[in-house]
């Protein structure tokens, strides 16, 4: 067990190195992040900027240049750092990261720590809510379906699972906007934050529409995974000691046949925190995505790195529990 | 995404493939489900002959009417034929889904085999590339891609390729490592054939086979990934299902005509039906398991 801890810290590090430099590197080699901090003034050449230094030419108007535009640029490169290469900078930006420091936004300067404090408690209650709704439905309906497999309402599930999973999230989310919030009225059409309840009640459609399509993920996995358990020798047992169904389906068969739901778990996440993006613009929440997208359209380098980091990073580490967390509860999976 | 990125594989020999064969049929619903693809695909590819009209053309119905004869599914708010502009928006999204698999299948493939039949070094060095690649959210990797670069129907196509990649070359490297230990490889390998001969002549074929079920899987869900980008704003500029989607998705709209949303949406859904059922059977008919793992 220890041995294969320490291989998966040893992979999420290399990971965690892999994943943060592509996103670094991706933003900061292709554009130029000097032309989004101070705009046109930096197609200033190099070279007229040396000889204002040098002072054979003045950093005025007169040489096609404004007052003190070369000290601009040379601020702009300090404070960012721009004069070193990108693993420099790379570095630089990590530590920082490290220490709690994320930055400050090129276009608006605010501070990017701030940001992610404000808007990532959003997006995470969400995905945990959707999580909430997903296997609220999908174990009693895998239990359900596995309790008379092939009958009826198990093929009826079948073909409604199939379904949910043919529905695009974005395109769910906006039947049921149009149907719960439009036309019934039920739920509210903006995000709010007036104490929980109504953010329950803000989030609850959201929530609905990431979660339905992974319930009927966890639903078909869940199944198949009863079926065969409940064809164990220890489910006779249970039976022939006289004891309900419904306590033999949910005290004795569900805990072992959870192994495949919690394994896709941690994948799923990754998948729920895509659909968040999405989601969150349908139902204008202010999370994660709707910053990251307006961050993306406004061209705000620093900030869409500060965030994509974050959840890659939280997406790893997630993933991470999840293989011990399965590691610790089948012992097979150590070994190989 | 889930099920299609987490494939584990068993696979049936050939020999037993073909017993199982004459015993089972794709049966009714596949060829349903290709006949829709079928007409969607004849629609898109001749929609400039057929009389659907100009989908950007302004006022070619009184606006916001719902579906009547002339407008088959209505009018959105500037008066443009709902109908057209579904025809011509699954043009792009096919042909995003088609690029994105064909070059994840390309790539992955290739890769995944190469992992699969040499192992060792070469095969740490892939798994650990895919395993990176895993790591971003698909959308996010997505969204880095498409920011850094333009939005283009080429880009757009090719990121999505990207993060096809990962879920296929697993796959086939799953596939290579069962059929490389197989007898009709080593037989190969015994009369001396070369490296590349046996991954073309020998694993190529049988690898295919659990890889054509995933593509059309995967096409599903290029497809509906495109349609995420839209609605970040950060798909193509031309019009595509998700664009349109997302144009009739504003509150007022919906209110008013919700069919601008809701009509795109049905054809959409029953689409990606078709590539989930069509991909499903596919895999059932030649037994390639891919349980969650």
């Amino acid at each position: 067990m220890k041995q294969f801890i320490l291989r998966r810290i040893a992979q999420l590090v290399l990971v965690f190195f892999a994943v943060t430099f592509l996103t670094f590197a991706s933003l900061n080699l292709v554009g130029d992040p000097l032309f989004n901090i101070v705009g046109v003034i930096s197609g200033i050449p190099d070279e007229q900027c040396e000889a204002v230094a040098r002072g054979e030419i003045e950093d005025t108007k007169s040489s096609g240049l404004n007052m003190g535009d070369c000290a601009l640029i040379a601020q702009a490169k300090e404070q960012n750092n721009l004069d070193k290469n990108v693993v420099e900078r790379y570095g630089i930006w990590l530590s920082d990261m490290a220490g709690g420091d994320f930055g400050t936004s090129f276009v608006n300067g605010d501070e990017i720590s701030d940001i992610v404090q404000e808007r990532l408690p959003v997006t995470v209650r969400l995905i945990v809510l959707a999580q909430i709704v997903a296997l609220g439905i999908a174990i009693p309906w895998g239990v359900a379906s596995a309790y008379r497999a092939n009958r009826t309402f198990d093929k009826a599930s079948t073909v409604g699972s199939f379904g949910l999973l043919s529905i695009p999230n974005f395109a769910l989310g906006v039947i049921l906007l149009y149907f719960f919030t439009l036309r019934w009225q039920i739920f509210p059409s903006r995000y709010e934050n007036a104490g929980w309840w109504s953010e329950l009640k803000a989030l609850t459609l959201p929530a609905f529409t990431l979660g339905l399509g992974l319930a009927a993920t966890y639903q078909r996995l869940l199944r198949t995974d009863l079926i065969t358990t409940l064809q164990d020798d220890f489910i006779h047992m249970a039976r022939a000691k006289g004891m309900s169904d419904r306590h033999i389906m949910y005290r004795h068969a569900l805990r072992p046949s959870m192994f495949s739901v919690i394994t896709v778990f941690g994948v799923n996440t990754g998948a729920l925190i895509g659909g968040a993006l999405v989601v969150e613009q349908i139902f204008s929440i202010p999370g994660v995505g709707t910053e990251l997208v307006e961050a993306v359209l406004r061209n705000d380098p620093p900030v869409v790195i500060a965030l994509i980091s974050v959840v890659a990073i939280g997406f790893v580490l997630i993933n991470f529990v999840v293989d011990l967390t399965y590691g610790y509860l089948d012992p097979r999976v150590r070994t190989s | 995404m889930s099920d299609v990125e987490n494939a584990h594989v068993e696979i049936m020999t050939p020999d037993d493939m073909v017993d199982d064969a004459v015993k089972k049929r794709l049966g009714i619903g596949f060829w349903i489900a290709v006949g829709w693809l079928g007409v969607l695909v004849a629609t898109v590819a001749f929609a400039p002959f057929l009389p659907f009209g100009d989908p950007d053309k302004l006022a070619a119905g009184p606006p916001r009417t719902g579906p009547s004869l002339d407008n088959w599914f209505g009018t959105d708010a500037l008066g443009r034929d709902v109908f057209a502009r579904t025809v011509y928006g699954a043009r792009v999204s096919l042909v995003v889904g088609f690029i994105a698999i064909a070059f994840g299948m390309v790539v992955g493939g290739t890769l995944g085999m190469v992992a699969g039949y040499f192992r060792g070094r070469v095969d740490q060095v892939i798994s650990f590339m895919f395993f990176t690649l895993l790591s971003f959210p698909g959308l996010i990797l997505a969204l880095l891609i498409t920011s850094t670069f333009d939005r283009t129907l080429r880009t757009v196509s090719l990121t999505l390729g990207v993060l096809a990649v990962a879920p296929v070359g697993r796959l086939a490297r799953a596939a290579t490592l069962v059929f490389a230990e197989r007898e009709f490889v080593q037989a190969a390998r015994v009369i001396g054939a070369k490296h590349f001969r046996i991954m073309t002549r020998e694993l190529l074929p049988v690898v295919l086979i659990p890889m054509a079920a995933l593509a059309l899987l995967g096409m599903g869900v290029a497809i509906v990934a495109e349609g995420g980008l839209a609605f970040l704003q950060l798909s193509v500029e031309d019009i595509s299902w998700g664009v349109i989607i997302n144009d009739g998705r504003g509150i007022r709209d919906l209110q008013e005509n919700p069919h601008v949303a809701l009509m795109p949406i049905g054809v959409m859904f029953l689409t990606i039906l078709a590539l989930n059922f069509a991909g499903d059977r596919v895999r059932e008919y030649f037994d390639v398991r891919e349980t969650a793992f």
